[in-house]
Protein backbone atom coordinates (compact mmCIF):
# COMPACT_ATOMS: atom_id res chain seq x y z
CA UNK A 1 0.00 0.00 0.00
CA UNK A 2 1.16 3.37 -1.22
CA UNK A 3 -0.34 6.48 -0.19
CA UNK A 4 0.03 9.67 -2.07
CA UNK A 5 0.61 12.73 0.96
CA UNK A 6 -0.60 14.93 -1.82
CA UNK A 7 -4.15 13.00 -2.78
CA UNK A 8 -7.14 14.58 -1.19
CA UNK A 9 -9.87 13.12 0.62
CA UNK A 10 -11.70 12.58 -1.90
CA UNK A 11 -9.67 10.60 -3.56
CA UNK A 12 -8.22 8.25 -0.59
CA UNK A 13 -12.19 7.45 0.22
CA UNK A 14 -13.02 6.72 -3.26
CA UNK A 15 -9.58 4.43 -3.13
CA UNK A 16 -9.95 3.00 0.09
CA UNK A 17 -13.55 1.13 -1.61
CA UNK A 18 -10.95 -1.62 -3.29
CA UNK A 19 -7.86 -0.77 -0.88
CA UNK A 20 -9.97 -0.74 2.26
CA UNK A 21 -6.60 0.21 4.61
CA UNK A 22 -5.94 3.53 2.48
CA UNK A 23 -8.71 4.80 4.73
CA UNK A 24 -6.26 4.85 8.08
CA UNK A 25 -4.82 7.63 6.09
CA UNK A 26 -8.11 9.79 6.35
CA UNK A 27 -7.88 8.89 10.12
CA UNK A 28 -4.09 10.03 10.46
CA UNK A 29 -5.42 13.43 9.00
CA UNK A 30 -8.32 14.40 10.87
CA UNK A 31 -8.28 11.97 14.18
CA UNK A 32 -6.70 14.50 16.18
CA UNK A 33 -9.03 17.39 15.63
CA UNK A 34 -12.26 14.96 15.81
CA UNK A 35 -10.87 13.56 19.14
CA UNK A 36 -10.07 16.94 20.76
CA UNK A 37 -13.91 17.97 19.34
CA UNK A 38 -15.40 14.72 21.24
CA UNK A 39 -13.26 15.53 24.08
CA UNK A 40 -14.63 18.96 24.35
CA UNK A 41 -18.18 17.60 24.41
CA UNK A 42 -18.23 14.21 25.89
CA UNK A 43 -15.40 14.22 28.37
CA UNK A 44 -12.10 12.08 28.40
CA UNK A 45 -14.10 8.99 29.39
CA UNK A 46 -15.95 9.09 26.04
CA UNK A 47 -13.80 10.71 23.47
CA UNK A 48 -11.50 7.85 22.71
CA UNK A 49 -14.54 4.94 22.27
CA UNK A 50 -16.27 7.43 20.58
CA UNK A 51 -13.87 9.13 18.09
CA UNK A 52 -13.10 5.08 17.19
CA UNK A 53 -16.86 4.67 16.38
CA UNK A 54 -17.17 7.89 14.32
CA UNK A 55 -14.33 6.56 12.08
CA UNK A 56 -15.36 2.81 11.72
CA UNK A 57 -18.58 4.51 10.72
CA UNK A 58 -17.51 6.40 8.59
CA UNK A 59 -15.33 3.29 7.19
CA UNK A 60 -18.51 2.07 6.68
CA UNK A 61 -20.77 4.12 4.89
CA UNK A 62 -17.78 5.57 2.63
CA UNK A 63 -18.93 4.31 -0.75
CA UNK A 64 -21.90 6.89 0.00
CA UNK A 65 -19.18 9.87 0.20
CA UNK A 66 -20.02 12.70 -2.12
CA UNK A 67 -16.25 12.93 -4.51
CA UNK A 68 -17.17 16.42 -4.72
CA UNK A 69 -16.20 17.06 -1.43
CA UNK A 70 -12.54 17.05 -1.30
CA UNK A 71 -12.12 17.75 2.24
CA UNK A 72 -13.52 15.21 4.23
CA UNK A 73 -13.62 16.99 7.40
CA UNK A 74 -17.49 18.10 7.43
CA UNK A 75 -18.60 14.70 6.86
CA UNK A 76 -17.05 13.51 9.79
CA UNK A 77 -17.87 15.90 11.79
CA UNK A 78 -21.87 15.02 10.77
CA UNK A 79 -20.92 11.73 11.97
CA UNK A 80 -19.27 12.57 14.65
CA UNK A 81 -22.27 14.48 15.69
CA UNK A 82 -24.63 11.71 15.56
CA UNK A 83 -22.47 9.44 17.96
CA UNK A 84 -22.12 12.05 20.22
CA UNK A 85 -25.48 12.27 20.08
CA UNK A 86 -25.90 8.76 21.74
CA UNK A 87 -24.29 10.10 24.71
CA UNK A 88 -26.77 12.84 25.95
CA UNK A 89 -26.05 11.88 29.58
CA UNK A 90 -22.56 12.56 29.35
CA UNK A 91 -22.62 15.65 27.38
CA UNK A 92 -24.95 17.09 30.04
CA UNK A 93 -22.16 16.24 32.88
CA UNK A 94 -19.73 17.72 30.55
CA UNK A 95 -21.77 21.48 30.38
CA UNK A 96 -22.40 21.05 34.67
CA UNK A 97 -18.37 20.50 34.58
CA UNK A 98 -18.28 24.00 31.97
CA UNK A 99 -20.49 25.80 34.38
CA UNK A 100 -18.64 25.37 37.16
CA UNK A 101 -15.43 25.13 36.34
CA UNK A 102 -12.90 27.21 34.32
CA UNK A 103 -11.43 26.32 30.92
CA UNK A 104 -9.01 24.52 30.40
CA UNK A 105 -7.82 25.42 27.46
CA UNK A 106 -4.22 26.41 25.86
CA UNK A 107 -1.58 28.75 27.82
CA UNK A 108 -0.30 31.11 24.92
CA UNK A 109 -1.28 34.64 25.89
CA UNK A 110 -1.92 37.24 22.79
CA UNK A 111 -3.21 40.17 23.68
CA UNK A 112 -6.75 39.43 21.45
CA UNK A 113 -6.94 36.11 23.06
CA UNK A 114 -6.48 36.63 26.62
CA UNK A 115 -9.28 39.33 27.00
CA UNK A 116 -11.31 36.67 25.32
CA UNK A 117 -10.47 34.09 28.06
CA UNK A 118 -10.83 37.14 30.51
CA UNK A 119 -14.73 37.40 29.16
CA UNK A 120 -14.93 33.55 28.85
CA UNK A 121 -13.80 33.07 32.48
CA UNK A 122 -16.50 35.70 33.40
CA UNK A 123 -19.24 34.83 31.25
CA UNK A 124 -18.36 31.02 31.47
CA UNK A 125 -20.96 29.48 34.32
CA UNK A 126 -23.58 31.29 32.18
CA UNK A 127 -22.43 30.58 28.41
CA UNK A 128 -22.42 27.09 29.89
CA UNK A 129 -26.13 27.61 31.24
CA UNK A 130 -27.60 29.04 27.92
CA UNK A 131 -25.94 26.54 25.73
CA UNK A 132 -27.18 23.94 27.81
CA UNK A 133 -30.66 25.66 27.40
CA UNK A 134 -30.73 25.72 23.50
CA UNK A 135 -32.61 23.29 21.62
CA UNK A 136 -30.32 20.38 20.69
CA UNK A 137 -29.95 20.86 16.99
CA UNK A 138 -28.95 24.62 17.28
CA UNK A 139 -26.23 23.90 20.02
CA UNK A 140 -24.57 21.29 17.46
CA UNK A 141 -24.18 23.76 15.31
CA UNK A 142 -22.97 26.55 17.69
CA UNK A 143 -20.66 24.04 18.79
CA UNK A 144 -19.47 23.35 15.21
CA UNK A 145 -19.10 26.98 14.36
CA UNK A 146 -17.10 28.09 17.69
CA UNK A 147 -15.41 24.63 18.72
CA UNK A 148 -15.19 22.71 15.63
CA UNK A 149 -14.36 26.20 13.83
CA UNK A 150 -16.17 24.91 10.79
CA UNK A 151 -17.26 27.70 8.43
CA UNK A 152 -20.62 28.43 7.65
CA UNK A 153 -20.65 26.03 4.34
CA UNK A 154 -18.49 23.26 6.38
CA UNK A 155 -21.22 23.53 9.16
CA UNK A 156 -24.11 23.13 6.44
CA UNK A 157 -22.22 20.08 5.29
CA UNK A 158 -21.88 18.72 8.07
CA UNK A 159 -25.77 19.00 8.79
CA UNK A 160 -27.09 18.43 5.61
CA UNK A 161 -28.11 21.84 5.00
CA UNK A 162 -27.47 24.61 3.44
CA UNK A 163 -25.59 27.58 4.05
CA UNK A 164 -28.37 30.39 4.07
CA UNK A 165 -30.04 27.88 6.33
CA UNK A 166 -27.23 27.83 8.95
CA UNK A 167 -26.74 31.41 8.65
CA UNK A 168 -30.00 31.98 9.57
CA UNK A 169 -30.18 30.04 12.24
CA UNK A 170 -27.30 31.30 14.04
CA UNK A 171 -28.64 34.29 13.73
CA UNK A 172 -31.43 33.21 15.72
CA UNK A 173 -29.41 31.59 18.42
CA UNK A 174 -27.51 34.92 18.59
CA UNK A 175 -30.62 36.28 19.31
CA UNK A 176 -31.78 33.41 21.87
CA UNK A 177 -28.33 33.65 23.91
CA UNK A 178 -28.29 38.07 24.07
CA UNK A 179 -32.05 37.41 25.94
CA UNK A 180 -30.39 34.53 28.05
CA UNK A 181 -27.33 36.70 28.93
CA UNK A 182 -28.44 40.18 29.11
CA UNK A 183 -26.25 43.35 29.24
CA UNK A 184 -23.10 40.64 29.66
CA UNK A 185 -23.90 39.07 26.37
CA UNK A 186 -19.95 40.21 24.35
CA UNK A 187 -21.72 41.48 21.32
CA UNK A 188 -19.41 43.18 18.43
CA UNK A 189 -20.80 44.37 15.16
CA UNK A 190 -22.22 41.16 13.58
CA UNK A 191 -20.30 39.96 10.22
CA UNK A 192 -20.42 36.77 8.50
CA UNK A 193 -17.31 34.70 8.26
CA UNK A 194 -18.06 33.85 4.78
CA UNK B 1 -16.94 37.62 15.96
CA UNK B 2 -16.78 38.16 19.48
CA UNK B 3 -19.08 35.96 20.69
CA UNK B 4 -18.08 32.82 19.02
CA UNK B 5 -14.91 33.73 19.82
CA UNK B 6 -15.63 33.62 23.79
CA UNK B 7 -17.47 30.61 23.35
CA UNK B 8 -14.84 28.60 21.96
CA UNK B 9 -12.68 30.00 24.98
CA UNK B 10 -14.72 27.51 27.13
CA UNK B 11 -13.78 24.59 25.12
CA UNK B 12 -12.71 22.37 27.29
CA UNK B 13 -8.62 20.84 25.78
CA UNK B 14 -7.11 17.75 26.65
CA UNK B 15 -3.55 17.42 27.44
CA UNK B 16 -0.95 16.73 24.40
CA UNK B 17 -0.12 13.72 25.77
CA UNK B 18 -3.39 12.27 26.57
CA UNK B 19 -5.00 13.07 23.24
CA UNK B 20 -1.95 10.92 21.37
CA UNK B 21 -2.21 8.02 23.65
CA UNK B 22 -6.41 8.15 23.26
CA UNK B 23 -5.86 8.96 19.55
CA UNK B 24 -3.38 5.85 19.07
CA UNK B 25 -6.25 3.66 21.15
CA UNK B 26 -8.96 4.71 18.42
CA UNK B 27 -6.78 3.78 16.02
CA UNK B 28 -5.89 0.81 16.89
CA UNK B 29 -9.76 -0.11 17.14
CA UNK B 30 -10.65 1.34 13.69
CA UNK B 31 -8.11 -0.87 12.44
CA UNK B 32 -8.96 -4.01 13.90
CA UNK B 33 -12.97 -3.02 13.31
CA UNK B 34 -11.77 -2.60 9.53
CA UNK B 35 -10.09 -6.16 9.69
CA UNK B 36 -13.36 -7.25 10.80
CA UNK B 37 -15.51 -5.36 8.27
CA UNK B 38 -17.66 -4.28 11.54
CA UNK B 39 -17.61 -2.22 14.09
CA UNK B 40 -16.41 -4.02 17.62
CA UNK B 41 -18.43 -2.34 19.72
CA UNK B 42 -21.27 -4.82 18.46
CA UNK B 43 -21.39 -7.73 20.56
CA UNK B 44 -24.48 -10.08 21.66
CA UNK B 45 -24.91 -10.96 24.68
CA UNK B 46 -23.95 -14.73 25.26
CA UNK B 47 -27.26 -17.13 25.44
CA UNK B 48 -27.20 -18.91 28.45
CA UNK B 49 -27.51 -22.84 28.34
CA UNK B 50 -31.12 -23.66 28.67
CA UNK B 51 -32.07 -20.29 26.81
CA UNK B 52 -31.71 -18.34 30.04
CA UNK B 53 -30.72 -14.44 29.42
CA UNK B 54 -29.83 -12.32 31.61
CA UNK B 55 -33.09 -10.78 32.11
CA UNK B 56 -34.55 -14.10 33.19
CA UNK B 57 -32.15 -14.48 35.64
CA UNK B 58 -32.81 -11.01 36.83
CA UNK B 59 -36.59 -11.76 36.88
CA UNK B 60 -36.12 -15.01 38.56
CA UNK B 61 -33.22 -15.16 40.77
CA UNK B 62 -32.57 -11.16 41.95
CA UNK B 63 -29.49 -10.17 42.19
CA UNK B 64 -27.19 -13.59 43.48
CA UNK B 65 -24.46 -14.94 41.55
CA UNK B 66 -26.24 -17.62 38.64
CA UNK B 67 -23.93 -20.21 37.30
CA UNK B 68 -24.61 -22.06 34.25
CA UNK B 69 -24.14 -25.69 34.14
CA UNK B 70 -25.36 -27.76 31.16
CA UNK B 71 -29.23 -27.45 31.15
CA UNK B 72 -29.30 -26.77 34.61
CA UNK B 73 -28.32 -23.55 36.87
CA UNK B 74 -26.44 -23.79 40.36
CA UNK B 75 -27.08 -20.98 41.87
CA UNK B 76 -23.67 -19.60 44.34
CA UNK B 77 -20.89 -22.17 42.27
CA UNK B 78 -19.01 -22.25 39.44
CA UNK B 79 -19.29 -24.94 36.99
CA UNK B 80 -18.60 -25.47 33.31
CA UNK B 81 -20.90 -25.06 30.42
CA UNK B 82 -20.06 -27.22 27.24
CA UNK B 83 -16.42 -25.70 26.16
CA UNK B 84 -16.83 -22.02 28.41
CA UNK B 85 -18.19 -21.08 31.58
CA UNK B 86 -20.53 -18.12 32.34
CA UNK B 87 -21.14 -16.07 35.77
CA UNK B 88 -24.15 -14.22 35.00
CA UNK B 89 -25.18 -11.48 37.98
CA UNK B 90 -28.21 -9.11 37.40
CA UNK B 91 -25.54 -6.40 36.66
CA UNK B 92 -22.55 -8.14 34.62
CA UNK B 93 -21.84 -11.00 33.18
CA UNK B 94 -18.41 -12.92 32.99
CA UNK B 95 -17.93 -15.27 30.34
CA UNK B 96 -14.73 -17.12 29.58
CA UNK B 97 -13.94 -18.75 26.49
CA UNK B 98 -12.51 -21.93 25.14
CA UNK B 99 -9.59 -20.56 24.23
CA UNK B 100 -9.18 -18.73 27.74
CA UNK B 101 -10.66 -15.64 26.48
CA UNK B 102 -12.34 -13.73 29.26
CA UNK B 103 -15.13 -11.46 28.14
CA UNK B 104 -16.99 -9.04 30.72
CA UNK B 105 -20.46 -7.69 29.79
CA UNK B 106 -21.31 -4.97 31.97
CA UNK B 107 -25.05 -3.52 32.54
CA UNK B 108 -24.53 -1.69 35.57
CA UNK B 109 -21.80 -1.06 37.98
CA UNK B 110 -22.60 -2.99 40.59
CA UNK B 111 -21.12 -5.53 43.20
CA UNK B 112 -17.51 -5.00 42.51
CA UNK B 113 -15.70 -7.99 45.02
CA UNK B 114 -18.07 -10.37 43.14
CA UNK B 115 -16.95 -9.51 39.73
CA UNK B 116 -13.46 -9.46 41.00
CA UNK B 117 -14.04 -13.10 42.47
CA UNK B 118 -15.39 -14.10 38.91
CA UNK B 119 -12.70 -12.74 37.14
CA UNK B 120 -10.20 -14.49 39.34
CA UNK B 121 -12.10 -17.78 39.07
CA UNK B 122 -11.06 -17.16 35.33
CA UNK B 123 -7.91 -16.56 35.70
CA UNK B 124 -7.25 -13.22 35.66
CA UNK B 125 -5.77 -11.61 38.37
CA UNK B 126 -8.22 -8.90 38.81
CA UNK B 127 -8.84 -5.96 41.69
CA UNK B 128 -11.78 -4.41 41.05
CA UNK B 129 -12.90 -1.50 43.30
CA UNK B 130 -15.99 0.93 43.91
CA UNK B 131 -14.75 4.68 44.16
CA UNK B 132 -16.60 5.74 47.27
CA UNK B 133 -19.03 8.95 46.88
CA UNK B 134 -21.33 11.50 48.16
CA UNK B 135 -24.24 12.56 46.54
CA UNK B 136 -24.50 16.36 45.88
CA UNK B 137 -26.99 19.08 44.34
CA UNK B 138 -26.01 19.96 40.83
CA UNK B 139 -27.35 21.71 37.79
CA UNK B 140 -31.24 22.31 38.32
CA UNK B 141 -30.74 21.16 41.68
CA UNK B 142 -30.24 17.32 40.70
CA UNK B 143 -28.64 14.75 42.73
CA UNK B 144 -25.04 13.95 40.58
CA UNK B 145 -22.16 12.00 42.28
CA UNK B 146 -18.86 13.08 43.43
CA UNK B 147 -16.32 11.24 44.27
CA UNK B 148 -14.40 11.27 47.78
CA UNK B 149 -11.26 9.79 46.23
CA UNK B 150 -10.05 8.67 43.11
CA UNK B 151 -7.59 5.62 42.25
CA UNK B 152 -4.09 7.22 40.59
CA UNK B 153 -2.94 4.12 38.60
CA UNK B 154 -0.70 6.29 36.34
CA UNK B 155 3.04 5.27 37.71
CA UNK B 156 1.70 1.82 37.78
CA UNK B 157 0.25 1.24 34.14
CA UNK B 158 1.78 -1.24 31.78
CA UNK B 159 3.30 0.01 28.65
CA UNK B 160 0.11 0.63 26.00
CA UNK B 161 1.45 -2.70 24.16
CA UNK B 162 0.50 -4.54 26.92
CA UNK B 163 -2.39 -3.07 27.41
CA UNK B 164 -3.15 -3.76 23.83
CA UNK B 165 -1.91 -7.42 24.46
CA UNK B 166 -4.14 -8.07 27.38
CA UNK B 167 -7.37 -6.18 27.38
CA UNK B 168 -9.80 -5.15 23.89
CA UNK B 169 -12.35 -2.43 24.84
CA UNK B 170 -15.66 -3.49 22.83
CA UNK B 171 -17.36 -0.61 24.47
CA UNK B 172 -16.86 1.73 27.51
CA UNK B 173 -20.35 3.16 28.05
CA UNK B 174 -22.76 0.70 29.11
CA UNK B 175 -23.70 -2.07 28.33
CA UNK B 176 -20.04 -2.01 27.98
CA UNK B 177 -17.69 -4.67 26.99
CA UNK B 178 -14.04 -5.62 27.88
CA UNK B 179 -12.27 -8.49 26.44
CA UNK B 180 -9.50 -9.86 28.63
CA UNK B 181 -6.51 -12.14 27.19
CA UNK B 182 -5.40 -13.56 30.56
CA UNK B 183 -1.82 -15.54 28.80
CA UNK B 184 -0.82 -12.21 27.58
CA UNK B 185 -0.31 -10.32 31.12
CA UNK B 186 2.66 -10.50 32.02
CA UNK B 187 3.62 -12.25 35.45
CA UNK B 188 2.76 -10.10 38.27
CA UNK B 189 0.38 -7.71 36.86
CA UNK B 190 -3.06 -7.25 37.48
CA UNK B 191 -6.44 -5.83 35.42
CA UNK B 192 -8.00 -3.25 37.61
CA UNK B 193 -11.34 -1.92 37.35
CA UNK B 194 -13.19 0.67 39.20
CA UNK B 195 -16.23 2.02 39.59
CA UNK B 196 -18.86 3.78 41.41
CA UNK B 197 -21.51 0.54 42.76
CA UNK B 198 -25.46 1.35 42.43
CA UNK B 199 -25.90 5.00 42.67
CA UNK B 200 -29.08 6.43 41.93
CA UNK B 201 -29.09 6.01 37.80
CA UNK B 202 -30.38 10.14 37.60
CA UNK B 203 -27.03 10.79 39.31
CA UNK B 204 -24.60 9.71 37.26
CA UNK B 205 -21.39 7.22 37.67
CA UNK B 206 -17.91 7.26 36.89
CA UNK B 207 -15.97 4.15 35.87
CA UNK B 208 -12.01 4.70 35.48
CA UNK B 209 -10.86 2.88 32.05
CA UNK B 210 -9.88 -1.00 32.97
CA UNK B 211 -6.06 -1.03 33.07
CA UNK B 212 -3.30 -3.56 33.27
CA UNK B 213 -1.11 -3.00 36.23
CA UNK B 214 2.47 -3.55 36.25
CA UNK B 215 2.01 -5.15 40.06
CA UNK B 216 -1.17 -6.37 41.74
CA UNK B 217 -1.08 -4.11 44.61
CA UNK B 218 -4.47 -2.03 44.82
CA UNK B 219 -3.80 1.32 44.09
CA UNK B 220 -4.74 3.95 46.30
CA UNK B 221 -7.31 5.72 46.67
CA UNK B 222 -6.47 9.42 47.07
CA UNK B 223 -9.10 12.21 48.35
CA UNK B 224 -10.47 14.42 46.19
CA UNK B 225 -10.70 17.95 47.20
CA UNK B 226 -14.66 19.03 46.92
CA UNK B 227 -13.98 22.09 44.85
CA UNK B 228 -17.22 24.05 45.38
CA UNK B 229 -16.92 27.40 47.06
CA UNK B 230 -17.06 27.47 50.95
CA UNK B 231 -16.28 23.52 51.18
CA UNK B 232 -13.92 22.35 53.32
CA UNK B 233 -11.75 19.26 53.10
CA UNK B 234 -12.35 16.07 51.20
CA UNK B 235 -14.41 13.21 53.20
CA UNK B 236 -12.31 10.44 52.66
CA UNK B 237 -15.30 8.00 53.98
CA UNK B 238 -17.10 6.00 51.82
CA UNK B 239 -21.01 6.27 51.16
CA UNK B 240 -22.81 4.48 54.07
CA UNK B 241 -23.69 1.16 52.51
CA UNK B 242 -21.25 1.05 50.12
CA UNK B 243 -18.13 -0.86 50.56
CA UNK B 244 -14.56 1.41 51.46
CA UNK B 245 -11.90 0.36 49.50
CA UNK B 246 -10.18 -1.43 52.41
CA UNK B 247 -13.25 -3.68 52.71
CA UNK B 248 -12.26 -5.67 49.91
CA UNK B 249 -10.71 -8.40 49.01
CA UNK B 250 -7.12 -7.73 47.68
CA UNK B 251 -6.19 -9.46 44.70
CA UNK B 252 -3.88 -12.60 45.13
Amino acid sequence: MSIDTRASDADLIVQSLTEPELFTAVFDRHSSEILRYVYARLGPDLAEDVTAETFLAAFQCRSKYDGAWSDARPWLYGIAMRQISRHRRAEERRLRLLRSAPADGPTEDHSDRAAERVTAQRLGPRLAVALAALPRQDRELLLLVAWAELSYAEAATALGTTTSAVKARLHRIRVRMRQELGDDYPVNEEKDDE
Amino acid sequence: MSEINTLRELRPVPPPAELEAMRMAARERLVTGMARKRAPQRWRRPVLAGGLTTAAVAAGAAAALVLTSGPGVVPGQHATAGHSRTVVTTAWTVREDADGTVNIYLDEYANPAGLQRALQADGVNAIVRSIPYVLQSGFNNKSVVRPTCNYVTINDRAPLAVQGRVLTIGRRALPALFIVHPDAMPPGSALFLAFMANPPRAAGNIALKPVVLTNDTAPACVPVADKRPGQSAPTPTAKAGRPAPSALPKAA
